[in-house]
């Protein structure tokens, strides 16, 4: 009998096979190495301070590194049968056009903004004011 | 659906069943079948309704995260971590809680499997502690946000977008009130001996303070002048990092004054920031409690399948923080 049930049973303990100490703790220290290397942006000896745009594309590459990590390992995917596609690719689907769908009403909605929003809404200048304000401050406190 | 039309051709050595799609599971007894039934998906119940739960959770998240995403990157000013009192040590900090709590909940689940109870109640709990350090953590943080009045909505949020009229009206109607017109006549009658110096320093800039916004001819400039002395935002770069945190304010100094305070952008910085961290929170919370449940029971072989689920869960959560972490507090 049952190849199948045979087959089925490997399935089930297919679930006990993998893993291991070692692996875990090898995805662990993965997993605080990447950490570190996200943290790093922020560290001073960060040399790309300036471009503020390659440390966003660093920090999601080191993201979504640790994400699937997590997702193989941790959470066994990565011994799974391909039902793991039938829910995860829908749902990771529905997620980006989620937001596709935000950027014309939501992402770009300072394109166009009305006078009166425009009167209340905080802007760039605002910043730069505000510092500005915070030097002379400080420069009149040294002085003191 | 097969038909035995299409299915006998293929079959050629089970002539008499061969329509049968499990003919090779009798035993040479016709007539007599042994059902077997096989599961739609070659996995448990419980594991597939966790599956399906975290599916809609990866939606449920993704919208949060992705609506973060577009509302930061399409708002004309978003401020920097250090200008809404994000320390980034301490996130990493909790980064690092939550993955050693995936690991112990990982060595949990095999020290069950392998029939190891007490070891696997042993990494339980460290998961449970691990849990509560994280939120603990998360406290601290949101009572530092707290402590200089950003909330997310009205009453207690006191964060004005510009440093305008309407901000330097807001500042003038607070030091208006009559509790705070008895703390302040208080404060002037205190002999300068009795005060620190930062104290002092503090005095004489809530003087220049209540003078400027007494002032109905307030030029922009000025009021970013009282924004700076009430609160001022830490300038970016590493030599601010240097001082651990931000330079003292009239706020800080005198807490229960309770100023309006400008932060550009800070409005819809404290509404996402508060949702997503919040959200996130009450799933810790939620595994915290099955972790509690958990562990009232045996945890051996026989109820592998419960920690498996759990852990499916836990590891979600940890997977949320990992995207959670560089976008609320290094981007």
């Amino acid at each position: 009998m049952s190849d199948h049930a045979a087959q089925h049973d490997d399935t089930a303990g297919h679930d006990h096979a993998h893993g291991g100490l070692g692996k875990y703790l090898a995805v662990f220290l993965a997993l605080c190495v990447l950490t570190t290397m996200s943290f790093f942006t922020y560290s001073a000896a960060w040399p790309w301070r300036d471009q503020p745009q390659v440390g966003w594309a660093f920090m999601l590459a080191v993201s979504c590194t640790k994400a699937m990590l997590v997702v193989l390992f941790f959470m066994h995917v990565w011994w799974e049968a391909n039902w793991k596609y039938v829910l995860t690719i829908p749902a990771a689907m529905m997620a980006l056009f989620l937001v596709i769908m935000l950027i014309p009403d939501i992402g770009l909605r300072n394109r166009m903004v009305s006078q009166e929003r425009a009167l209340h809404m905080a802007r760039p200048s605002d910043v730069l004011l505000l510092e500005r304000a915070g030097e002379g401050g400080r420069s009149k406190s040294s002085a003191h | 659906m097969s038909s035995p039309a299409i299915s006998v051709p293929h079959d050629h050595g089970h002539h008499d069943h061969g329509h049968h799609d499990d003919g090779h599971h009798d035993d040479g007894h016709h007539g007599h079948l042994k059902l077997q039934y096989q599961p739609g998906l070659p996995l448990s119940r419980g594991k597939l309704i966790m599956w399906l739960f975290l599916s809609t959770e990866i939606m449920f998240f993704a919208a949060l995260l992705g609506s973060y995403i577009v509302l930061r990157f399409g708002a004309a000013v978003w401020p920097k971590p250090h200008h809404v009192h994000l320390s980034e040590p301490i996130g990493a900090f909790n980064t690092f809680v939550l993955i050693c709590s995936s690991v112990t909940v990982v060595l949990a689940l095999e020290a069950a499997r392998a029939n190891k109870t007490g070891l696997a109640k042993f990494w339980m709990l460290t998961t449970l502690l691990l849990g509560a350090l994280f939120l603990g953590v998360k406290g601290y943080e949101y009572q530092a946000k707290f402590s200089h009045g950003i909330y997310p909505a009205a009453p207690h949020g006191r964060i004005y977008e510009r440093p305008d009229l309407y901000y330097g009206s807001a500042v003038r109607a607070r030091l208006g009130e009559p509790a705070i017109i008895d703390r302040l006549k208080q404060l002037d009658d205190t002999p300068a001996a009795d005060l620190t110096e930062q104290e002092v320093a503090a005095r004489a800039a809530l003087q220049q303070v209540r003078t400027m916004v007494a002032d109905t001819n307030q030029q922009a400039f000025e009021m970013a002048v009282v924004a700076d002395q009430i609160m001022p935002l830490p300038a970016d770069g590493p030599g601010s990092e240097a001082h651990g945190g931000h330079a003292q304010g009239i706020n800080d100094v005198f807490p229960w004054l309770q100023l309006p305070i400008v932060i550009p952008g800070g409005n819809m910085w404290a509404s996402t920031y508060f949702l997503l961290t919040g959200f996130h929170a009450v799933h810790v919370v939620v595994g915290l409690i099955v972790f509690a449940v958990l562990l009232g029971y045996t945890l051996g072989p026989k109820n592998a399948g419960m920690i498996e689920n759990a852990g499916l869960y836990w590891h979600f959560v940890d997977l949320v923080w990992i995207f959670l972490f560089p976008l609320l507090y290094l981007f």
